[in-house]
């Protein structure tokens, strides 16, 4: 292939050193710069710093550079913020490319050499296929104001009042037949002790009343058709599977946020705590229930002397989940107030394996629990306690064995009542939600942030917002954080009135076009229209998404993957292979 | 010398390559002898692709989508599904070793399945040996 004429400069960051400590920066810089399109080669501790990007800026506007290689993290971490670079030196975003050579490259070889001449061919690739860059223009389309939010818990309710209170218009859906998600079926909360039905009711009685917000109950969303600042959904009744008295329901939004929330961990799934066979075996959930009832009781109508809390039932382990379920700790010290705020004289004993205090006011509420006389007791990690049936001289229901960790001792202590702290997982209809809005999901069945540090609400697809824990567990005041930070998302795109769409997209050469119609059926958006008249087949760009299966499949080449083209292609190939 | 195989890996962006991403932050180690490069989706992977690498030197190519059903296009993945195994059948008339080749579906979860399938890869490549394709087309890969 011959050498472009071009003055492409090239940056190699250390990132402190996370990639220097692998990977012979400088002799990259010293085998790049001596391509005859390469202009300048620098390398420096932090690219996507501010000083790294004034460095691009400032050798763009001095130097008359036309392209821009950085080879350091994840295009999918930093590619946005150096094209943002370019178009504030005056040069068109897309004359950009990147190498990944860290997460690709240092992260996970160990052999300095290797890591360095794979690191050369990463970078050289990506200055091949820069030769060929052509300068794109971003369409600009409306965005339409109204946004879909997805389950009324409380992080949809927060959403949906923080967007209808700026004026703009929402549907608020719901599964089921009542507002409030999990957190209506709460009694009071941790570690203030407010009531969660307080918390709710407000929320609740302003969202039936404001005139942003239509509510849509027992409704499920049956298909999200278009893309960023224009989709259409389908919604439909949940009780119904009838296609013909089910009439569906089609709204146009620009924006959705998702916050379907969590389900409880199945208690029954641990057999050794004997739930579901223990009558006084319960789930934080039935004590919950209980607690909303106003009476803290055995099956048998008894006052409970004994009350004993398991934590940890379903997270933290190997076989069931291996993360922390991060509300059930405060939650358990929750139960110990309330059970000795309503039976003074019951002792309660709390085993747990770590306590994990780690909120505002958190530690605060840890040290009031012990003050008011609870019996903690540490297990560990991988072990658990033994819960039996005491015999009739015994004074208790039941006898839980705690090999306790602080003490070194094996422990029995007496028990009417064992609360197990049940952990969050993801819902059964994760899944399902996840194709229908196009996100994806982690190994736990969680959504995938866009950036789980840096752009924790959005996703990878442009205008859909996640929020709450249908992200990952979290309380209420993290859960209350997302679901406003998606709103703000929205509600300062919605001010811009138009938005941005993506450069890349299929084009097809008209003169190159035999109207075979192949690429008319491929194309999953329809996107690809025939002209009759003509006899040629063209894309319609707006609709367009850019997967490219029509530009592999056209017998003549006609079609053109813009940024994915066939040269720009060869030219990577070639250059990570050389 | 031990002959140490070039890989070329083509990912989508969705799945499979922020699935070799999350090999890199969660830090799980593999050959790398594999060097990657990025489409939108698998079914950009145009079979001619496949043959310019192997044509510039490659001694393998690994391709990876999303899982069936999970594609960010709804259904590119399938496509590939059905070409990939087109052009390997061309590819064995041809002489070409089957698993010189190979179509995997990684999720952006599946960091640990990445690096698994790299390390396997390699290690069957490395038995195969050095692809006699572009030292037959005398072509020297590194003369372009």
């Amino acid at each position: 292939m011959e050498s472009r004429e071009c003055k492409i400069g090239v940056y190699i960051c250390n990132c402190g050193t996370n990639i220097a400590k692998v990977v012979d920066c400088e002799a990259v810089r010293e085998y790049i710069s001596e391509l005859p399109q390469v202009a300048i080669a620098r390398t420096y501790k932090y690219m996507c710093s501010n000083p790294g990007q004034e460095l691009i800026i400032q050798d763009i506007k001095e130097q008359g550079l036309d392209r821009v290689v950085v080879a350091a993290c994840s295009p999918r971490m930093h590619e946005r913020t150096f094209r943002a670079a370019l178009q504030t030196a005056g040069l068109n975003p897309y004359m950009f490319e990147m190498a990944n050579i860290r997460e690709q490259c240092s992260w996970v070889h160990d052999d300095p050499q290797a890591a360095t001449e794979k690191a050369k061919a990463l970078t050289q690739a990506a200055v091949l296929r820069v030769a060929y860059h052509e300068a794109l223009e971003q369409m600009m389309v409306d965005m339409c104001p109204n946004t879909l939010v997805i389950g009324a818990g409380i992080a949809g309710l927060t959403a949906a009042l923080e967007l209808a209170d700026a004026g703009q218009k929402v549907y608020l859906l719901d599964k089921q037949d009542h507002l409030g998600g999990n957190l209506a079926r709460v009694d009071l909360t941790a570690p203030y002790l407010d009531s969660a039905r307080d918390l709710l009711t407000e929320r609740i009685t302003r969202v039936k009343t404001s005139d942003n917000i239509e509510l849509l109950l027992n409704s499920r969303l049956q298909e999200l058709k278009g893309y960023v600042g224009n989709f259409s959904a389908t919604l439909v009744s949940v009780d119904s599977d009838d296609p013909e008295e089910n009439k569906a329901q089609k709204i146009e939004v620009g924006n959705v946020i998702v916050c379907t929330g969590y389900k409880e961990f199945p208690a029954e799934r641990v057999t050794h705590f004997g739930y579901g066979k223990l009558p006084n075996v319960i789930t934080s959930f039935d004590f919950e229930k209980m607690l909303r009832a106003g009476r803290i009781e055995c099956k048998d109508g008894e006052i409970p002397n004994y009350v004993a809390i398991i934590h940890c039932v379903g997270s933290r382990s190997p076989e069931y989940h291996g993360y922390c379920s991060r509300v059930c700790c405060m939650t358990a010290l929750k139960y110990v107030h309330e059970i000795k705020s309503a039976i003074p004289s019951c002792y309660v004993s709390d085993l747990y394996i770590d306590m994990h205090a780690f909120g505002k006011g958190h530690e605060d509420f840890y040290r009031r629990t012990s003050e008011v006389k609870t019996m903690f007791l540490m297990f560990g990690k991988g072990d658990h306690p033994i819960i039996r049936s005491a015999g009739p001289k015994d004074d208790c229901q039941m006898l839980i064995e705690v090999n306790e960790q602080l003490s070194g001792e094996v422990i029995e202590i007496p028990a009417d009542l064992v609360i197990l702290m049940v952990g969050m997982e993801a819902r059964e209809d994760a899944t399902e939600t996840a194709r229908l809005v196009n996100i994806s999901q982690d190994k736990d069945g969680w959504f995938i942030e866009s950036h789980p540090k840096l752009d924790p609400v959005a996703t990878t697809t442009d205008g859909i917002y996640i929020a709450g824990t249908c992200v990952a567990p979290k309380d209420i005041p993290d859960t209350v954080a997302q679901a406003r930070a998606a709103a703000g998302r929205i509600l300062a795109k919605i001010a811009k009135g138009k938005i941005a769409v993506d450069a890349i997209y299929a084009e097809i050469n008209e003169d190159a076009c035999s109207g075979c119609r192949i690429c008319n059926e491929l194309c999953p958006y329809s996107a690809i229209e025939f002209d009759d008249e003509k006899k040629r087949s063209h894309v319609l760009s707006v609709m367009c998404k850019a997967c490219g299966a029509c530009v592999a499949a056209c017998p003549s080449g006609a079609i053109k993957g813009r940024h994915f083209t066939d040269q720009q292609m060869f030219a990577q190939i070639e250059g990570v292979l050389r | 010398m031990s002959f140490e195989p070039r890989i070329l890996g083509i990912l989508c962006n969705w799945c499979s390559y922020a699935g070799a991403d999350l090999a890199g932050t969660s830090r799980i180690h593999y050959p790398p002898n594999i060097r990657v490069i990025r489409v939108m989706c698998s079914a950009r992977v145009d079979p001619t692709f496949v043959v310019k690498a192997l044509v510039s030197g490659a001694d393998g190519v690994l391709i990876c989508g999303c899982h069936p059903g999970d594609c960010h296009y709804s259904e590119g993945n399938y496509k590939t599904m059905r070409r990939i195994p087109l052009l390997k059948k061309v590819l064995t008339d041809l002489g070409v070793e089957d698993d010189r080749v190979r179509l995997e579906w990684i999720s952006a979860s599946e960091g640990q399945r990445f690096a698994d399938i790299v390390k396997d890869m390699t290690e069957r490549i490395r038995a195969l040996g050095p692809s006699r394709i572009s030292a037959e087309l005398d072509v020297d890969p590194r003369e372009k």
